[in-house]
């Protein structure tokens, strides 16, 4: 005996994304199933991602707070990295707060069916403990986080070095006693630019940038990427050997700055740069340009050539489309006597090519014509005419008489049919 | 055939005399309208409308041909029968050697009879052809107003 399917009501499934009206059973379907796996697999390689900066906590650089967030699907909101120091910190103590294990086990038992596989997507108490401690022993080090490459540098050392940890491999070069402890918590869009901390670092000790810096379109600053907006009340970290306070400097240095840009060794990589990866410009100088001195993209460059050729290419067809006189380039199939058209033009293209054809045309070949007095098809009217160009034919073998072929302006169709006949 | 030549006088139209000569020109006249004028070279009639086909011609080079035929020869006789020609000039049109009729408000829709009055009433009345052509019409309307259509009695044989 079937039970009747109970019509409940229409709900959304979130690991669907549609609407149902199976109620309960839905989570049993297969489709709701495949999509569930596929929900959940995601969302493991997030929570993977984070597993592996619980085990390696590693600073978080402010530039990329905003970079790093994580959705978290039983909760239904997101994590944004805002204001934590390490990676993923925020996103750690969320898988581990209990307002998370309440969400799985709600999002589990309304889409899942089942609650075994808790344990993967929330991180334990005592792994956020140990995590703590790693982080805490970090700051120990030293007073700023920058310092922490060095220490970052050894604990990565394992299988799992990942992209994170690529950029920390740069800043081991960074000798600690460099960096300065960037304390603010503010997210900068630049801390500074490689450049700029040349220009520091051989004329002018620090050099605040402005929205001025983009004046400087010299080709050798490839970095000036970012204009410092409302950089000038803060302090660039990095700060050269000789200098170790803030401070903010006019403008006019600045200014003043960009003329001696040529001076600086394009090479130079500066040290307790805050993750950043200072491309050394000499790289950049080779091209011969950027987008500051106006010169043209690479790929355009490259591909002059290439467009002469495609330019040269479209006005051959357009010759080639010129060439066609005046006619459809498509010529409709529907016009008048195209079949007899189509054949015609193949007769011809084998007579040019030199098949022999028969030349010689039907003496009694004629037009398809409309006769005028004639009330049925073409074809009949041409019935007709044989009709009577035979019987002509008779009477001619009869009379010498020619038929009359007194053209006149006016014949009367009766005499011409009389004597035809 | 020189129906294309730029310097031309009516002389320069193609006067054919046989039958085989004018199925040639139909049969190689391919996707363009084809105007054959039957008629008399000496008729006046026939010389106003001849002067007017061979200023014309170049303008509808590129999508009409125009030949005329002398219809004292005997060999077109055929023809001329065949068309049921029997007031000069005559013009008849032909696309891809289907016969084209125009409706001018006349009796005979299968040819043109008389001459044009001025040029661009030929070239009119070729565009429309070539245009229903092209869409596959046999019979097309004619675009001049009636006022310069000649007109003339068709007599039938019985009447």
């Amino acid at each position: 005996m079937k039970k009747p399917s109970k019509k409940s009501e229409i709900e959304f499934c979130t690991v669907c994304r549609f609407h149902h009206d199976q109620g309960s059973r839905h989570k049993y379907f297969p489709r709701h199933k495949s999509s569930l796996s596929s929900l959940l697999d995601r969302f493991r390689s997030k929570i993977a991602d984070v597993r592996f900066f619980l085990k390696n906590p590693s600073v978080l650089r402010p530039q990329e707070q905003s970079q790093n967030r994580v959705w978290c699907v039983f909760c239904d909101e997101d994590i944004v990295e805002l204001g934590s120091s390490f990676a993923c910190s925020k996103a750690i103590n969320h898988f581990a707060s209990s307002d998370h294990l309440k969400n799985i086990k709600q999002f589990l038992s309304k889409n899942g069916p089942a609650m075994d596989c808790i344990d993967e997507f929330r991180i334990s108490e005592a792994d956020v403990a140990k995590w703590e401690k790693k982080c805490q022993s970090f700051g120990n080090e030293d007073a700023s986080f920058e310092g922490s490459c060095g220490q970052l540098s050894g604990t990565s050392n394992d299988i799992h070095t990942k992209l994170a940890f690529e950029t920390m491999d740069r800043i081991k070069k960074v000798p600690a006693h460099h960096i300065n402890s960037y304390k603010s918590n503010d997210v900068m869009p630049l801390q500074y630019n490689t450049n700029e901390y040349q220009i520091s670092l051989s004329e002018i000790p620090g050099v605040i940038h402005n929205g001025s810096y983009l004046n400087m379109d010299d080709s050798q600053f490839p970095l000036c990427d970012e204009s410092g907006n409302g950089f000038g009340e803060h302090s660039i970290p990095c700060r050269s050997k000789d200098y170790s306070g803030n401070g903010n400097y006019c403008t006019q240095e600045n200014y003043q700055v960009s003329q001696d840009k040529k001076q600086i060794d394009g090479s130079y990589n500066p040290p307790g740069v805050v993750g950043m990866t200072s491309i050394s410009s000499s790289h950049s100088t080779d091209a011969g340009g950027n987008v500051h001195s106006g010169a043209p993209p690479p790929w355009l460059d490259a591909n002059d050539g290439d467009f002469s050729s495609v330019q040269l290419n479209q006005s051959d067809v357009a010759r080639f489309q010129a060439k066609v006189p005046g006619k459809n380039r498509k010529l409709n199939p529907n016009r008048v006597g195209a079949a007899w058209a189509e054949r015609r033009k193949i007769e011809i293209e084998m007579e040019k090519s030199g098949h022999v054809t028969k030349s010689n045309i039907d003496p009694d070949w004629l037009p398809n014509f409309g006769r005028v007095w004639q009330s049925g098809t073409r074809k009949e009217s041409r019935k007709e005419f044989e009709k009577e160009k035979r019987k002509l034919v008779k009477t001619e073998s009869i009379s010498t008489e020619s038929e009359p072929v007194k053209i006149q302006p006016y014949i009367s169709k009766r005499a011409r049919r009389e004597s035809g006949e | 055939m020189s129906y294309n030549s730029y310097a031309e006088m009516s002389y320069l139209l193609k006067t054919l005399t046989t039958k085989e000569e004018i199925d040639r020109v139909i049969r190689d006249t391919i996707d363009e309208v084809l105007v054959l004028r039957f008629g008399r070279s000496s008729d006046a009639v026939c010389l106003q409308h001849d002067e007017i086909l061979a200023k014309s011609v170049r303008d509808v080079s590129k999508f009409a041909k125009v030949a005329l035929v002398d219809v004292d020869s005997e060999d077109v006789q055929v023809y001329v029968k065949y068309f049921d020609i029997t007031l000069f000039p005559s013009t008849i049109f032909f696309f891809n050697a289907h016969h084209m009729k125009l409706d001018s408000g006349t009796a005979d829709h299968t040819k043109w009879v008389g001459a044009f009055h001025i040029k661009q009433d030929f070239i009119d009345v070729v565009e429309a052809i070539y245009r229903g052509a092209m869409k596959g019409k046999m019979i097309v309307q004619c675009p001049i107003p009636p006022e310069r259509i000649p007109k003339y009695q068709l007599v039938y044989k019985d009447v």
